[in-house]
């Protein structure tokens, strides 16, 4: 009998060691209980918990969703429990879970983000943290940094300050250089980088004349922005050297393929989730399949062999 | 206990009917799921397996459950159900469930009166099933808008209201409800239907002082609590996620007075 080779799924980002390159989406995956029974925290290589920030939010009116062609539009508005709640409550359960933890955040000043990143350092279970500079759906914060360099410079450089593991920054696509962006974050410090964020969207009922979303426009997510977020990547991959964490529209492992080979070090999984909660898993054993057609015994060496 | 949620990917079609001239009933072979599912609990499908359109997974009430067979009646509306409705006996569908928090029975109560508005009818099957079981008497009260779109029910003992007089009483279903309190001595109220109809059914509960659970509808993505995409203004003013905390809910816990999201 022919025996199977195993390959070896293990990534590394900037010195985050992952047992495989596949990661929650923040917001896609709550904080790894709610899918019980259905998907678990420990099949993802790392979970990235759902945006924190200081105080709770209570989110945006509904409407909050919307399906679109291959696609879906949102408008959440960073619902969250707030960060007290996030560590007292949920994060125990999650740390039991044989996953690595990267702790999304945002806040409306820069003092905010500080403060928050300040507290994540101190907590030993969560050994990395995603910059949220892109959240199209409110106000203040979040995406006002991630559209402007010195604003995303300055923001990167002040929170790596206050924090010592792994920072990962998730950019935006709403902007005309994203390039640009990429250079001014990794100047100021950023470990790595997450792209692409969801893209300004919006949806009409045409019965009622009125915006489908309550909050009129929302983030568009799902095999719609798969090509978007590939190019973005591929701009981003030739103008810095920090690794790259690609998402947007991985439905199946070879989505999951595209962003690696454009360049992903590893990729983020995130309306899939909702579609299909096994994708996790589908995603890895086909990842291992064509590693196994293809003469790859690490998949880290699938990271950026684009031939152009 | 924490509630077992499967995913079946391929749960083949047992028997598929159109039942009146917008509904479909659709009954699934579901073993794993037959043996746990409550009234009031939904199923999330994935009506598009391997294609991107319709992309999300769509939430339909668990209409019935007989020994294997878990049955839901659905009303062709948009995209997804269009797709739905052409699919044949022997295909499969992808199924998450059960789903959410159902209807909670106070056997204590001497009359359980199950209010349904159209499509409201979907959860009643199981609900009336379930109080038989208990040896309870359910009494459905049943508006539609006229006799093309009335399903026949299944349950004995069912007061029929149509809007345009087409079948059963002609007016609203909330009339029926009125002229079945009057001689009531201590009622229940399970609800499902249209938000305007929920929310005249939870008014007439609340100044009767009668206990009402209502079925609420919305759009959703995860159906697991994940995504907070599904929620609605409870009656404190915080949102709350329908697929989770509900679909049903006790009425008093909803704010009425916001729009409806559906």
């Amino acid at each position: 009998m022919k025996k199977v080779k195993t390959i070896d799924l293990r990534v590394s980002i900037a010195g985050l060691e992952l047992k495989n390159p596949v990661i929650a989406a923040s917001g896609t995956f709550g904080y790894g209980a709610e899918y019980s029974g259905l998907a678990e925290p420990g099949d993802f290589g790392a979970i990235i918990t759902k945006t924190v920030t200081l105080e709770p939010r209570p989110g945006n009116r509904p409407p909050r969703i919307c399906e679109t062609s291959c696609g879906m539009l949102n408008s959440i508005g960073l619902a969250n429990v707030g960060f007290a709640v996030f560590r007292e409550d949920k994060l125990p359960a999650l740390i039991k879970k044989n996953t690595v933890i990267i702790a999304n955040i945002a806040g409306n000043t820069i003092e905010e983000y500080v403060e928050l990143a300040a507290r994540l350092n101190k907590i030993s279970d969560i050994p990395a943290l995603e910059l949220n500079i892109s959240c199209p759906n409110v106000k203040l914060g979040g995406i006002a940094f991630g559209t402007d360099p010195a604003s995303a410079a300055a923001l990167t450089k002040a929170v790596r300050r206050a924090y010592k593991k792994t920072l990962i920054v998730k950019l935006s696509p709403n902007v005309s250089d994203i390039a640009g962006i990429a250079r001014a974050v990794e100047s100021s410090g950023a470990d790595a980088l997450s792209l692409i964020n969801t893209l300004y969207g919006m949806a009409v009922d045409i019965k009622k004349q009125r915006p489908v979303l309550g909050n009129i426009t929302g983030g568009l997510s799902g095999p719609a922005i798969k090509p978007v977020a590939l190019y973005n990547l591929y701009k981003v991959h030739h103008s810095v050297k920090i690794p790259l964490i690609g998402l947007g529209g991985i439905m199946d492992h070879r989505d999951a393929l595209e962003f690696m080979i454009t360049g992903a070090a590893a990729v983020q999984i995130g309306t899939a989730n909702f579609v299909n909660p096994s994708a996790v898993k589908d995603i890895l054993s086909g990842l291992a399949g064509y590693c196994r057609e293809n003469d790859i015994t690490r998949i880290k060496n699938l990271t950026g062999i684009l031939k152009c | 206990m924490m509630k077992k949620i499967l995913q079946i990917k391929n749960a083949p079609i047992l028997f598929h009917r159109k039942v009146s001239s917008c509904a479909r009933h659709i009954s699934l072979s579901l073993p794993a799921i037959a043996g746990t599912a409550e009234p009031g609990q939904f199923l999330h499908l994935r009506i598009s397996s391997g294609s991107p359109s319709p992309l999300l997974r769509r939430p339909f009430s668990i209409n019935d459950v007989q020994g294997d067979r878990v049955s839901i009646l659905y009303e062709v509306k948009g995209a997804g159900t269009k797709l739905l409705s052409k699919m044949l006996p022997g295909e499969t569908l992808d199924v998450i469930g059960p789903l959410g928090m159902g209807f909670d029975i106070d056997p204590q109560k001497r009359e359980h009166l199950l209010v349904a508005g159209g499509m409201g009818l979907a959860p009643m099957g199981l609900l009336a099933r379930s109080l038989k079981g208990m040896k309870l008497k359910p009494e459905l009260l049943y508006g539609c808008r006229s006799s093309a779109e009335l399903v026949k029910p299944g349950i004995t003992g069912c007061q029929i209201s149509s809007e345009d007089g087409s079948c059963g009483k002609k007016g609203l279903v909330t009339s029926l409800l009125l002229d079945r309190l009057r001689i009531c001595r201590d009622p229940a109220v399970y609800a499902c239907g249209p938000w305007p109809m929920l929310k005249a059914v939870a008014g007439i509960c609340h100044k009767n002082n009668i206990p009402c659970q209502v079925s609420l509808e919305s759009f959703m993505a995860c159906g697991v609590g994940a995504c907070q995409g599904c929620v609605v203004k409870n009656s404190d003013g915080n949102y709350v996620s329908v697929c989770d905390k509900g679909p049903v809910f006790n009425s008093r816990q909803i704010d009425w007075d916001q729009d409806c999201v559906i």
